[in-house]
């Protein structure tokens, strides 16, 4: 079973029964197993590595004679061939044979240790990379751990053991009171403004159509009466801003 | 290895968090409580060890989801979409609880901490805006 696949059971068995604290505890627990096993993989894989590096040395020292033997035999038939003692050159030529058998042996058994000693260090680097990810997983689990245990003080804190976790829709809950708090102070603000200041007199001129910018049926009639329909209607002059802000498509001429 | 102590980084976050909003909690292994007036007084939890900085903050109680399986999965889309934090569930006070948390490398800077607070804060608010329609208040 993989890691993961561990600590999710963990969390399928124990979570709801026993509380987060087993779960990051066992947790920990299959942590610590796997940085141990990986550990001793390491070792037995680093002993190993020793081992067959030093039996490839072994066999290529023994080579090395053989090469010696083989360049000291061909000087001897060489020799023998040139005094014309054939016999003697055909014995020698006989463990010559030998010898370049067992060195055909050597360059494949050479080359399976260097098979060997390839994948051996493949394996240890894939372990030293596991264990790295193992301790950083159990520093996370680790710092997890440290942040709930903050968490729950703080919210037992604030509504003692096992009771309701202050969270982000708490806040934004208590945003959106203040938003609404905010805008009726404002509004507030403003009434009073309007009740108590120049706003409240302006309001009165304004409805008595005797602000210059102010606009009332007696104003619109007067309107009328100094000037002709037509022309009003068509090339209206010195509109108030705040109709010719909602009317966009009148045309405005000073 | 880190290079903050919590002591250092309880200092500094008051610096710039203002000393009434940043405390150290009381717990064994230390950890820091950050509130924010600002997100309506959202509490970011900050943990230190060797090799990262978790900080995290509770999104919403898994008792207040109503339909779990459309809010996990509106998570799972959510998350690859969450700048610098990521949306999970665990356990606060005995209670399952959805968090926004993020996880940074231990040598990360005061600045790079301080704007992992602030986005994990407005990430939360906005995440369970978004989400409200899968919760039992909606």
């Amino acid at each position: 079973m993989s890691l993961l696949q561990k600590i999710l059971t963990l969390f399928r068995g124990t979570a709801h029964e026993a509380g987060q604290a087993v779960v990051d505890a066992n947790a920990l627990k299959i942590l610590d197993q796997e940085i141990r096993d990986a550990g001793n993989e390491l070792i037995r894989s680093k002993e190993e590595l020793t081992k067959v590096m030093a039996q490839r040395q072994l066999q290529a020292n023994r080579s090395k004679d053989r090469f010696a033997k083989k360049a000291e035999y061909e000087t001897y038939i060489a020799g023998a061939l040139r005094k014309g003692d054939e016999a003697l050159a055909r014995e020698v030529a006989e463990r010559l044979a030998t010898v370049e058998t067992d060195l055909k042996n050597d360059e494949q058994a050479i080359a399976s240790y260097d098979a060997s000693i390839t994948q051996l260090k493949t394996a240890i680097t894939a372990t030293e990379r596991k264990l790295a990810r193992v301790k950083q997983q159990v520093d996370t689990v680790k710092a997890t751990e440290a942040v709930q245990r903050a968490q729950t003080a703080v919210a037992a804190r604030h509504s003692g053991a096992t009771g309701k976790v202050t969270t982000a829709l708490d806040s934004l809950e208590r945003i959106q009171t203040r938003q609404a708090e905010r805008g009726a102070r404002l509004q507030a603000a403003a009434q009073l403004e309007a009740e108590s200041g120049d706003g409240d007199l302006n309001a009165k001129l304004a409805n008595a159509g005797l602000l210059p910018e102010s606009t009332s049926v007696d104003n619109i009639l007067e309107r009328f009466r100094e000037k002709p329909v037509q022309q009003l209607s068509h090339e209206p002059l010195s509109l108030p801003a705040v109709e010719v802000k909602d009317a966009e498509h009148v045309e405005r001429k000073n | 290895m880190s290079r903050w102590t919590t002591q250092e980084l309880l200092t500094r976050l008051a610096a710039s968090f203002g000393a009434e909003n940043v405390e150290e909690v009381p717990t064994a292994d230390g950890a820091i409580q950050v509130t924010l007036p600002e997100s309506g007084d959202l509490g970011v939890t900050i943990a230190l060890t060797d090799r990262e900085i978790f900080v995290s903050t509770p999104l919403v109680e898994a008792a207040q989801v109503s339909d779990a399986a459309g809010f996990n999965e509106a998570c799972l889309r959510l998350n690859p979409v969450n700048p610098l934090s990521n949306l999970g569930l665990t356990t606060i006070n005995e209670r399952d609880v959805y968090i926004v948390f993020g996880e940074m490398a231990p040598d990360s800077t005061a600045e790079q901490i301080e704007l992992e607070i602030r986005t994990l804060a407005d990430n939360a608010i906005d995440a369970v805006e978004a989400l409200k329609s899968f919760l039992v208040t909606a």
